[in-house]
């Protein structure tokens, strides 16, 4: 059975693993990611969820006092389209062999060519920039962008499409005329895409890819199914020892990241939130202390198990587990290649997303609020935090007993079989090889 | 088949970096990462007899000491073989499997397989891949994993049967 399923699951999960777009996606949205978390906490701190925060800090520091905070949170939030563009043209470059700077510069111009410059402003056209094209809305022309430049410089440098400096010139004006010709060829090429959007029906490049791709995506990926299908695969593919998120972020995390954007633009603007199905949904309401929800089956161990060997692990890995780091118990228990934990260790987190979709479908707890808190943030807080509701920390708790109850009878069998094998190995001889005198 | 492993603190289930300075010590039984290797060995009439665990800042510390220790703690206990690891791309245990592993096999009729990966590891590798079998694995997280072990097991098979291996390791090994 775990041969046939190995068999169906590795190709596929080998040719996504080693994708070099996919990969480069992957990396390029973490490159941008500690930009997030550290205004994510300016954002946090002028909007704390206590009721009357607002008022005393304006109270003491003056009405001001949140734009302080606003000016930080907004240079990232207002700016991610871009800030993608940024990170996956670097990570795609470097992927690619090339001078991931330079990439990553021709990117960002391409980018930048493709966004419009004008506003309507009364009867008057004025040369702006709308922030409506570089955040959240241009996150999915930032991605194409900087795969398809790259894919241009990269087609201009294998040709040698490069200007050759004589011997003795520095390397780096040697280094930038070899940019020179391949540069302008992936300006040209977006020059012209520009203008062959600007005769058509969508006007600019933007409105074509938010219409034709941005939106359809996030409607398929902001549902319950759609979660599901992640939880649940990220956790089949770990029982086989494949980091699982590592995989399904490869497909997912554009999608995730466009609908968290929204959100914390919404919360930003104190607007509704529009989105259930976030990057925060994910992190904070389906899984607890890491992959598997394994924060459940540290409890067990705890409380329940009398394997030596068990309530040891337990015991060194409920501090860690706590924060979210699930490795001694992944390969110390082990949960990989272990097909009594493998089938409470998928059931668990699908259980939860299925709970959780629910509660936040019926309007119980208002939807996160975007804010990306640190992955270590213990469950309980992290639920609050994320929501401003204490009915968020309360649902965390419930889904953390279910999966206890859920993981009891399978870690029991596993307890059964290391309790025989250690009264076993008492009554032969001693178990413990003592290593002092030889 | 009689296997005895070495293992690190984390794959032995005895915690996480945190605990690297864990002394030498071992049990005879199939601790942490070891009893998924137990219940392939089980398929084929062979058992892993021993587990020796070691944290990674404590072998730094004493290299030679657990080296001659492990040496002959295998030698008095007998094994068919010495399995080390399998280190994933952890480059201290890597460095320790790979150490120990060359000292058993240099010093005692023991035969010896190692099972590493490739990432954080080219060095080690390069250092090691000419005076011991090292069985090419994923990362941790990686791809392959039960391929990998499958491929570790059938090589300690056939050195304990002393057969030719020399076209497995130019095709699985490094």
């Amino acid at each position: 059975m775990q041969k046939k399923f190995e068999q169906i699951l590795m190709p596929v999960a080998t040719k996504l693993a080693n994708n070099v777009v996919l990969r480069s996606l992957r990396d390029g949205f973490l490159i941008i990611t500690p930009l997030i978390i550290v205004t994510s906490i300016f954002l946090l701190i002028g909007n704390f969820p206590i009721p009357g925060w607002a008022d005393f800090w304006t109270g003491i520091l003056g009405p001001q006092w949140t734009e302080w905070f606003s000016a930080v949170s907004d240079s990232v939030f207002s700016f991610t389209g871009l800030l993608a563009c940024f990170g996956i043209s670097y990570a795609y470059g470097k992927n690619r062999g090339l001078r991931a700077v330079h990439a990553s510069a021709v990117a960002i111009v391409s980018f930048l060519i493709m966004t419009p410059t004008t506003v309507e402003v009364g009867k008057k056209t004025v040369g702006a920039v709308q922030t409506i094209y570089l955040g959240p809305n241009g996150i999915f022309l930032g991605l194409f962008t900087a795969l398809v430049s790259v894919e241009l410089f990269r087609f201009a440098i294998k040709r040698n499409w490069t200007i050759k400096m004589p011997d003795g010139v520095p390397p780096a004006v040697s280094e930038s005329f070899d940019a020179l010709l391949p540069s302008g060829f992936v300006i040209l090429a977006f020059f012209l895409v520009r203008i062959i959007f600007s005769l058509t029906d969508f006007g600019t490049a933007y409105n074509f890819i938010y219409t034709m791709l941005q939106a359809p995506l996030k409607n398929v990926g902001n549902s319950l199914p759609s979660v599901l299908l992640y939880n649940f695969l990220a956790s089949l593919l770990w029982c086989f020892g494949i980091n699982g998120p590592t995989i399904t972020n490869s497909v997912w995390s554009p999608i995730f990241f466009v609908l968290t954007q929204d959100n914390l633009k919404a919360f930003q603007s104190g607007h509704a939130l529009p989105h259930i199905y976030t990057q925060q949904f994910i992190d904070i309401f389906t899984t607890y202390g890491g992959g598997g929800s394994t924060l459940s089956l540290l409890i067990v161990m705890l409380f329940v198990c009398r394997s030596k060997r068990i309530k040891e692990l337990g015991k060194l890995a409920i501090v860690p587990g706590i924060f979210g780091i699930n490795e001694p118990l992944i390969f110390g228990l082990p949960v990989v290649l272990n097909p009594i934990i493998a089938i409470p260790f998928i059931i668990v987190p699908v259980v939860n997303t299925l709970i959780s979709g629910i509660v936040f479908s019926l309007h119980w707890i208002p939807y996160t609020n975007g804010v990306m808190l640190p992955w270590t943030t213990p469950p309980l807080i992290s639920g609050w935090l994320s929501t401003g509701s204490w009915l968020a920390s309360l649902l965390q708790l419930f889904e953390l007993v279910l999966g206890v109850l859920i993981y009891y009878p399978f870690v029991k069998m596993l307890d059964k079989q290391y309790l025989n094998e250690e009264a076993a190995a008492e009554e032969a001889e001693d178990v413990d090889i003592d290593f002092s005198n030889i | 088949m009689k296997v005895i492993i070495l293992l690190d603190q984390i794959q032995a289930g005895l915690g996480g970096k945190e605990k690297a300075s864990t002394e030498l010590g071992g049990k005879k039984l199939a601790m942490g990462a070891a009893d998924t290797i137990d219940k392939t060995l089980k398929k084929k009439d062979s058992s892993i007899m021993a587990t020796f665990f070691c944290g990674t800042e404590f072998y730094e510390a004493n290299k030679d000491i657990v080296q001659g220790k492990i040496t002959r703690m295998c030698q008095k206990m007998q094994p068919d073989v010495l399995l080390v690891g399998p280190t994933y791309d952890y480059s201290d245990f890597a460095r320790m499997a790979c150490e120990v592993g060359y000292a058993v096999e240099s010093n005692s009729e023991i035969p010896v397989v190692a099972m590493v990966a490739q990432e954080k590891n080219a060095d080690i590798i390069s250092e090691y891949k000419d005076k011991l079998n090292i069985v090419k694995m994923p990362k941790k997280g990686g791809t392959g994993l039960s391929d990998s072990i499958d491929r570790g097991i059938e090589l300690c098979a056939k050195k304990v049967k002393k057969e030719d291996t020399t076209e497995f390791v130019t095709k699985y090994c490094f």
